[in-house]
């Protein structure tokens, strides 16, 4: 059972009407690690998410989790699997307030009490938050509203969390402190995370594993080191 | 003086039945982006229900209880059956359907209960209140009506804003997407607000029926002055429905008071179109637009 991946993906195809964004796609997750996922725009990297959250059914293949089959799951089901998916554009529900987007993270798990000890850990990780806890979601920025869609997340404690660009649109600063958190919190807690990036500088720095796609293939898997290091491959599909 | 009182009193009584109305087209719309035009029609069917059980119990209060809860019901097999395969279509596809179901359900009525006008019963008594020697244009029963609906609007903001099903209700309709990836079951919230919205209807259905009699289609006008009364307020506010309702009733009351009751509709009309000219947002809009 230690031998399993916290999620693997087998040989997907996945797309919208006619175009497949997604052609044979396989990638596996050992539990406790951070796998980038890097590629140009249109590679596939968000389809690829959206296709593991159930979003999007795969025409073929196989997704597990921890050995489960998800496959053709709906996303409401595949979330209580124990798999978090935080979306491009984040997802920030702006009409409820900061407290109420945290609330609503822990509701499916946790009851009453769960609940109140979900919410404090995540105001004790996240001091931001807690001090912007009555405040409309629609007032914090860019930085903030990463953070907040992060720590909601966690409130049901998954087991893998699949971030898709985090850093799109914000500072150089707010996007170091950000991939920093998502290293403290594999470190600390042993999550596993599937990170989709356009930053893969950023991505690479944090990450154990790369993958990269292009055009809807695995060009390259390997450790992260590695795939830093390969000056070729990264300035053929990452543009650096 | 005495006059402009009485019109004020009692047009409240009327304005909370339609505020009731616009109330469940309020959930409704919030909840899936969807305009119900059976509304009026459902509580017309449940005022039958109730009718039908009083006759047999001659028990006011049980037929009221029956009402509501096939309200309840209705709304929800409505959902699951008719509106579901529709919610993520085009909006001309529900706008069919709905009208669709208020000409079967009317249609259905008449068939059950034939086209004849009934005489529905009301919760208290009629006869007009008096403050000393002034005669207040209302009744208890209107007293019971207003209550009844602001007991309901109060109701439901307590669910929305402090209970989990609340949040979820809320989070369905704000933003789907999110809410799925937070494992709410979108689908059942979307049901329980048809579910909710049919219970407030059956309730505007028998606090109304007393004074329109009961046929087929005796909500049809109460609809659409609830519908008018949604966008004063704004289809998008439980707060607005209320007042938007209550403005109408009163200033209709006038209208009917003061210049003719044959007026009344024509007015009716006309403020529709002035505030869809005007503000078509509605008066308690907070914005245009939604954020992202």
């Amino acid at each position: 059972m230690a031998d399993q991946p916290a999620l693997a993906v087998e040989d997907v195809v996945a797309g919208y009407g006619g175009v497949l964004a997604l052609q044979g796609v396989s990638l596996s997750v050992p539990a406790g690690t951070i796998t980038a996922v890097l590629g140009a725009n249109g590679a596939g990297k968000t389809t690829l998410l959206t296709t593991i959250s159930g979003f999007v059914r795969p025409r073929q293949g196989r997704i597990t989790l921890d050995g489960t089959d998800l496959t053709r799951r709906r996303p409401e089901e595949i979330v209580r699997a124990g798999l978090a998916h935080v979306p491009e554009g984040q997802g920030v529900i702006t009409e409820l307030t900061v407290e109420e987007n945290l609330r609503l993270g822990a509701l499916w798990r946790h009851g009453p009490a769960g609940r109140t000890e979900a919410l404090a850990d995540a105001y004790r990780r996240f001091p931001l938050l807690a001090a912007a806890r009555g405040r409309s979601a629609g007032t914090l920025s860019g930085g903030e509203r990463q953070i907040l869609v992060i720590a909601r997340a966690l409130m049901a404690r998954p087991r893998v969390l699949l971030l898709d660009e985090p850093s799109l649109g914000l500072a150089p600063k707010i996007v170091a402190q950000v991939m920093g958190l998502i290293r403290r919190l594999r470190d600390e807690t042993g999550l596993t995370v599937l990170l989709v990036e356009q930053n893969a500088r950023s991505a690479l720095g944090i990450a154990d594993r790369g993958v990269v796609l292009n055009l809807g293939r695995v060009v390259a898997a390997e450790d992260a080191a590695a795939l830093a290091a390969d000056v070729g491959l990264r300035q053929h599909y990452l543009g650096f | 003086m005495r006059e402009f009182i009485q019109f004020t009193l009692g047009g409240i009584s009327f304005g909370m039945v339609y505020a009731a109305i616009a109330l469940s087209l309020v959930l409704i719309w919030r909840g899936t982006r969807i305009l119900n035009y059976s509304q009026g029609a459902m509580a017309m069917f449940t005022t039958y229900i109730a009718f039908t059980v009083i006759g047999h119990t001659g028990n006011y209060w049980a037929g009221f209880a029956a009402a509501l809860a096939v309200g309840l019901l209705l709304g929800a097999v409505i959902e699951r059956t008719v509106i579901r395969p529709v919610e993520n279509k085009p909006p001309l596809n529900a706008v069919v359907v709905t009208i669709g179901l208020l000409v079967f359900l009317e249609g259905l009525a008449g068939i059950i209960y034939g086209g004849q006008y009934r005489s529905f019963p009301a919760a208290f008594s009629i006869t007009g209140l008096h403050a000393g020697s002034l005669a207040l244009g209302i009744s208890l029963n209107d007293v019971f009506v207003a209550a009844a609906v602001l007991a309901a609007a109060l109701g439901l903001a307590v669910l929305f804003r402090y209970t989990s099903a609340g949040l979820r209700l809320r989070a369905a309709a704000f933003n789907t997407y999110a809410a799925r990836l937070l494992g709410v079951r979108v689908g059942r919230m979307f049901t329980l607000g048809w579910a909710l919205a049919g219970l407030i209807g059956a309730l505007a259905g028998v606090l109304v029926s007393p004074d329109t009699f009961l046929y087929p289609a005796s909500m049809d006008s109460i609809f659409v002055l609830g519908f008018t009364a949604a966008v004063i307020g704004g289809l998008d506010s439980p707060v607005g429905a209320v007042v938007g309702g209550l403005i109408l009733g009163v200033a209709l009351n006038y209208v009917g008071g003061y210049l003719g009751s044959n007026l009344v509709p024509i007015f009716g009309l006309a403020a529709l179109i002035v505030i869809l000219m005007l503000r078509p947002s509605g008066l308690f809009a907070t914005s245009t637009g939604r954020q992202v």
